[in-house]
C-alpha cells in the first residue's frame, strides 16, 4: 500500500516504512533537545526554516497575531547561543526536559517532502519546579541527501492561551 | 492576619527606603486590594473590544471579577460578575457576546445593564421581598466608569478625582498613542499574552521605569543578538526589526540616564520623552506620509518625535506609544501576578507597523522568549530575597535621592537611572493606604 493511499485511511499507515523513518527523525530531534545538543538540533533546520508556537488555538498566521515563539533563521541562532551565555539568569540553574513524541501520522508524503502530525508531552524541570506542556506538532520535512531536514515546525500547545510561567526550552 | 495601624503602615515607607513586608506580607496585600485597587481608576479594556450591544469582556478590578459590557443604550457598564441570587460567576474570563446574562445554575436572567429581568418560578418569591425591579437584586455595578480616548477605566470608590484629572501627565501618553493613528483611531488586535509571575505586582510596576536593569538582566539576549546579527548580516542588508528591538537593551548607563524620568500626581510616571530605546527604529514605508495627510507634515513630525518609553499609570496599566502596546497588571496574591500584554492597531497605518508591534511583543513580552523570562527571574529572586527574615528589613531607594527637580507644575524630573519613580510610587502608595485616599502622592 502506498503512503498516498494511507492518507485516505488514517490509522492504517503504520505499515509504511516511510513512517518509521519519520518517527525515528522526530525521536532524534526530541533527544537532541533533551540532551541539550542545541547546535546539532539547530542544524536539523533548513536555512530560513520557521519554528512557530502560536498563542491561540487554530491561529491562522504568525504576522498578525502574537505568538509564544515565532523564529526564523537568526533568532534561532540567538537563542541557541544564549543557552551558553554565562549571564542568562533565567537558565541558572539549567532547566532540564523530557520530550515524549507519539501518535505520529503522515498527513502528506510525496517522496521529496512530507507533513507529519504528532502529539507531544514535554516536562520541564528547573529549580524544584516541574511544568508539563502538551500538544500537537506539525512538522514539514524535506528529504535531503543525508536525511530529513525541517522546513517548518508548528507547536500547538493545548493551553497556549492560558496564564503561563516560563517556557525555557524549545518545545 | 496581622492588623496594621495607619501609623505602622506609614512607617514602612520612608524617604529613601521601604520595608520588605510591602512585597511579602499577605495582610498588606489585602489592604492594598481594598485601599489602592479599591480606590484608584483601574484600566479594564478598550472600546474596540466591546463594539456592539452585548459584547463583553470579563476581567477583574483588583480581585473583584467584573464584566465590562456594552448595553443596548450604547453605554459601557461594569457589572460585578456574580449572580445576585446565590453568587455564581455569570461568565468566564475573556471576551464574548450575549444579549442577556443568564446564570448557569438556576437560570436567573439579567439584562446588559445588570437588571434582574427573569426569575424562574417567580411565584415562589411571593411576599418574600425578593423581586425584579429592586436595585439590591440587580447585579452590582462599579460606582464609577469613564473612558479616555476609548480606554475604559473603572473605580470601586464612589468618590475621587475624575479620570482626566487623575491621569494627570500620563494622559499625554494616551493622546500620543491615538495621534499615531492616521485616522486618530486605535483598536485592540492580535491577541493577548497572559504571563504568570510568582512575585508581587509592584515588582513589575517598578521595573517598567527601572533603567538600571536592562544592561544586566538582558545582556544575554540583547548582547547575543548583537553578536549573532553582526556576524551574519552582510553589508547593505536591511537591519531586521528584531535586532533593532533587542540591541538597545544593552545601551550604556549614559544613554538611560539621559532618557530621563518624569513623575506626576497619583503615582504615574514615564521613562524617556525626547528619545528612548524605541526611537532608532527604521521608518515604516508610507507611515509618515499617511500621518502627514491627516495632521500635516509638521504635526506628524511632532507626534513621532514623542519618544516616551514606558508610561506607568499607577497601579494597573502601562503603555508604549512607539510599540502601540499596553500591559495590564493583575494582582492575584501577594506573590502571584498576571501581566497581560495587548497590542493596538493604528487604524489607517501600514500593516507593517502593526506587525512590528506584534514582533516586539513576541520577542519581549512572551513567556517563552528571550527577554521576559530574565525579568521574571529578577522578580523571583527579589521575592525570595525579601521573604527571608534577617537583619536587613529595608529595600534601598537611595539612588539620586535629594536630586529630584520639581517644576512649577509640581511635576518631578530626574536622571533616567534615578530611584525617583520608586520613591514617588511609594509616596502615592502611602497616600492611598493611610492618607486621604485621593492618592495624589507627595
Amino acid at each position: 500500500m502506498s503512503v498516498a493511499a494511507v492518507v485516505e485511511q488514517p490509522g492504517a499507515e503504520v505499515s509504511a516504512p516511510e513512517l518509521r523513518e519519520v518517527e525515528r527523525f522526530l525521536f532524534h530531534e526530541a533527544r537532541l533537545l533533551d540532551e541539550q545538543r542545541w547546535e546539532e538540533w539547530s542544524a536539523l533546520y533548513l536555512d530560513g526554516a520557521e519554528y512557530w508556537v502560536p498563542a491561540t488555538p487554530g491561529q491562522p498566521d504568525p504576522k498578525n497575531h502574537i505568538s509564544l515563539i515565532y523564529e526564523t533563521g537568526l533568532l534561532r541562532a540567538v537563542r541557541v547561543k544564549r543557552y551558553q551565555h554565562p549571564n542568562a539568569f533565567s537558565l541558572q540553574p539549567k532547566p532540564r526536559s523530557a520530550h515524549l513524541v507519539g501518535n505520529v501520522m503522515l498527513d502528506h508524503w510525496d517522496g521529496a517532502a512530507c507533513v507529519v502530525n504528532s502529539r507531544f508531552i514535554m516536562l520541564q524541570y528547573r529549580r524544584e519546579k516541574q511544568d508539563v506542556f502538551a500538544g500537537a506538532y506539525t512538522h514539514r520535512l524535506r528529504v535531503e541527501r543525508d536525511g530529513f531536514r525541517i522546513a517548518s515546525k508548528r507547536v500547538d500547545l493545548i493551553n497556549c492561551d492560558a496564564p503561563l510561567e516560563n517556557i525555557l526550552i524549545y518545545l | 492576619m496581622k492588623d496594621y495601624t495607619d501609623q505602622q503602615l506609614a512607617d514602612l515607607v520612608q524617604a529613601d527606603r521601604v520595608h520588605r513586608k510591602l512585597y511579602t506580607d499577605p495582610a498588606i496585600f489585602d489592604l492594598e486590594m481594598e485601599r489602592i485597587w479599591g480606590r484608584a481608576w483601574i484600566y479594564l479594556g478598550h472600546e474596540s473590544q466591546v463594539k456592539a450591544p452585548g459584547d463583553y469582556l470579563a476581567t477583574h478590578i483588583g480581585r473583584q471579577p467584573v464584566i465590562l459590557i456594552r448595553h443596548t443604550d450604547g453605554e459601557v457598564r461594569v457589572l460585578f460578575n456574580r449572580c445576585s441570587h446565590k453568587g455564581a460567576q455569570l461568565v468566564g474570563e475573556g471576551c464574548g457576546s450575549a444579549p442577556k446574562l443568564r446564570c448557569s445554575y438556576h437560570g436567573y436572567v439579567f439584562d446588559t445593564a445588570g437588571a434582574l429581568i427573569h426569575i424562574p418560578k417567580e411565584e415562589g418569591y411571593a411576599d418574600t421581598g425578593f423581586a425584579k425591579g429592586k436595585p439590591e437584586f440587580n447585579l452590582r455595578q462599579a460606582p464609577r466608569v469613564d473612558s479616555y480616548h476609548g480606554l475604559i477605566f473603572a473605580s470601586l470608590a464612589a468618590q475621587g478625582p475624575d479620570l482626566k484629572t487623575w491621569l494627570s501627565g500620563a494622559a499625554a501618553s494616551i493622546d500620543n498613542l491615538v495621534e499615531r493613528s492616521p485616522e486618530g483611531r486605535i483598536e485592540i488586535a492580535g491577541g493577548c499574552f497572559r504571563y504568570l509571575h510568582d512575585s508581587n505586582w509592584k515588582m513589575f510596576v517598578e521595573n517598567l521605569n527601572d533603567a538600571m536593569h536592562p544592561m544586566v538582566v538582558h545582556q544575554s539576549s540583547s548582547g547575543t543578538a548583537k553578536r549573532v546579527f553582526d556576524e551574519n548580516l552582510k553589508e547593505g542588508d536591511a537591519v531586521p526589526f528584531e535586532l533593532e528591538m533587542l540591541a538597545p537593551f544593552t545601551n550604556n548607563y549614559d544613554f538611560f540616564d539621559k532618557m530621563g524620568l518624569t513623575a506626576w500626581d497619583y503615582g504615574h510616571s514615564v521613562t524617556g520623552g525626547e528619545y528612548s530605546i524605541h526611537s532608532a527604529y527604521s521608518p515604516i514605508p508610507g507611515y509618515m506620509e499617511a500621518l502627514a495627510t491627516k495632521h500635516g507634515e509638521q504635526r506628524a513630525r511632532e507626534i513621532l518625535a514623542v519618544n516616551r518609553h514606558n508610561t506607568v499609570v499607577y497601579p494597573s496599566f502601562t503603555l508604549k506609544g512607539a510599540i502601540t502596546s499596553i500591559r495590564i497588571v493583575k494582582p492575584v496574591a501577594v506573590n502571584r501576578t498576571v501581566i497581560e500584554s495587548w497590542v493596538f492597531r493604528q487604524v489607517g497605518a501600514p500593516e507593517e507597523l502593526f506587525q512590528r508591534s506584534i514582533t516586539y511583543c513576541n520577542l519581549i513580552n512572551s513567556h517563552a522568549n528571550l527577554v521576559g523570562p530574565d525579568d521574571y527571574e529578577a522578580y523571583h529572586r527579589l521575592q525570595q530575597g525579601l521573604q527571608t527574615d534577617d537583619s536587613n528589613e529595608w529595600v534601598s531607594q537611595h539612588r539620586y535621592a535629594g536630586q529630584d527637580r520639581v517644576d512649577e507644575d509640581g511635576v518631578k524630573h530626574s536622571a533616567g537611572t534615578s530611584d525617583m519613580v520608586f520613591r514617588h510610587q511609594f509616596q502615592t502608595w502611602k497616600d492611598y493606604m493611610v492618607g486621604s485616599g485621593a492618592g495624589a502622592g507627595a
